[in-house]
């Protein structure tokens, strides 16, 4: 595979794989970087690239790995400074939050942010790649049923989060 | 047989609407006039039409592109291919043959002189045999060139003198014993015999006094009688060199 081929069949794909990235990551650079991390490893893997059946499913596999590795290792190290942020953002600065709270797209993104990375993942893929039942089961690993009822479960709960906030914000 | 929206929304939570359903929901969320019992659902579905539109920026997707472009000389160089591998490998092993059939025939090329021309052998031999050489040659060298005395079809008196000289007085035991071997090689020869014989009264050295003893009974010289006597005789013989001569001398004067 040289590097026109490689242009044309993955870089395509960066968008999504970017979008993948900046899901679990919540973070421009982050993602651009992690995304870039993954390129490259296909690159510098093209010779055993055309083995796959599917280059694509084989890069969002990778990102999302990438991306839970790097959480997992951001979680491992000392976050003191962001916890203090956090709780001083939580106790005061409530016109801010207000604000924010009114914002309702950065409202459903941090309602996604609280998913479980799995539930995270399938709405994803779902709902922003519009992927079919059967690329989710080959990207996941989880059974069609189990995607739906895991999909179903996941859009309630994200109503209910949505409702639950609203309806706090007009009682005030 | 169209779905309305509410029934769309109500399959859309149960998880059973298909892609292009949910299309369709995504399509009707995006128009402005959103009926007001569905307001509450327009900001869900604004989250993922909105959250498809990003993209890497540029600036990422040119220094990508310059880091793609970048490891491509390198490639070339390096062995990753197993087609590559594979060849050094024949490559290598051809190498070695060839190596060796050539460094073979070299050998077979040189070997008709050194067998060829025995006086080589004899004068490297004399070379290092030297008297005046002796401060400058190995113990070890010497031997070796005593040794080749061997492998000369017939022997001259040059190199039986030479072996005589080297028995009589080298400096060191282990080179006077193996040239009094390589003389009884020569035993044929004239004067080696009587060389052997009377190196007996030379030697001190109760080692080559007793392989000189040796030589001679197995060369069955019966003139060494006389001399192993007097050895015999000699008080500052050791009693193992004495006894040996005697039994020189009983094996010697005993009729064949």
């Amino acid at each position: 595979m040289d590097l026109h081929a490689f242009k044309q069949r993955i870089l395509p794909v960066q968008g999504r794989l970017f979008r993948l990235a900046q899901l679990f990551l919540r973070n421009r650079e982050e993602a651009e970087d992690a995304l870039q991390d993954v390129l490259l490893r296909l690159w510098s893997n093209r010779q055993q690239l055309d083995a796959y059946h599917s280059v694509e499913a084989l890069a969002v596999q990778m990102t999302k790995n990438l991306c839970l590795d790097r959480l997992k290792a951001l979680r491992r190290q000392p976050v003191t400074d962001s916890v203090e942020y956090v709780n001083v953002s939580a106790t005061e600065a409530s016109p801010h939050r207000q604000l924010e709270i009114a914002d309702s797209a950065s409202l459903m993104q941090r309602l996604i942010d609280a998913l479980p990375e799995q539930q995270k993942l399938l709405i994803h893929l779902r709902e922003v790649d519009e992927c079919s039942y059967e690329e989710m089961e080959q990207l996941t690993g989880l059974t069609i049923n189990n995607i739906r009822v895991i999909l179903s479960r996941t859009r309630q709960r994200l109503r209910a989060d949505y409702l639950n906030v609203n309806n706090h914000e007009t009682d005030y | 047989m169209k779905l309305t929206i509410d029934e769309l929304l109500e399959r859309y939570y149960e998880g059973e609407t298909t892609l292009a359903e949910e299309k369709q929901l995504r399509q009707f969320f995006e128009q402005d006039p959103i009926p007001p019992h569905l307001q509450t659902h327009a900001a869900h579905f604004r989250h993922f039409v909105a959250a498809r539109q990003q993209e890497p920026s540029a600036e990422f997707t040119s220094r990508l592109a310059a880091k793609l472009a970048l490891p491509e000389p390198g490639r070339i160089i390096s062995l990753s291919s197993w087609a590559v591998r594979l060849a050094a490998s024949v490559a290598l092993v051809i190498l070695g043959f060839a190596g060796g059939l050539l460094y073979d025939r070299h050998r077979t090329s040189i070997d008709p002189t050194v067998t060829g021309a025995a006086g080589d052998v004899a004068t490297e031999m004399k070379k290092i045999l030297a008297y005046s050489q002796l401060p400058e040659t190995s113990a070890s060298e010497r031997i070796q060139a005593v040794n080749q005395s061997y492998d000369l079809p017939q022997a001259d008196r040059d190199v039986t003198q030479l072996l005589i000289n080297t028995l009589n007085f080298d400096a060191n035991v282990n080179v006077r014993q193996a040239a009094c071997q390589a003389l009884t090689h020569f035993e044929q020869e004239p004067g080696v015999r009587e060389a052997l014989i009377q190196s007996l009264s030379i030697q001190t050295d109760p080692n080559v006094q007793i392989t000189l003893i040796e030589m001679l009974v197995s060369i069955k010289e019966k003139r060494a009688v006389q001399e192993m006597q007097r050895l015999a005789r000699r008080p500052q013989v050791l009693d193992v060199v004495r006894q040996k001569a005697q039994e020189g001398i009983s094996n010697l004067a005993r009729p064949s």
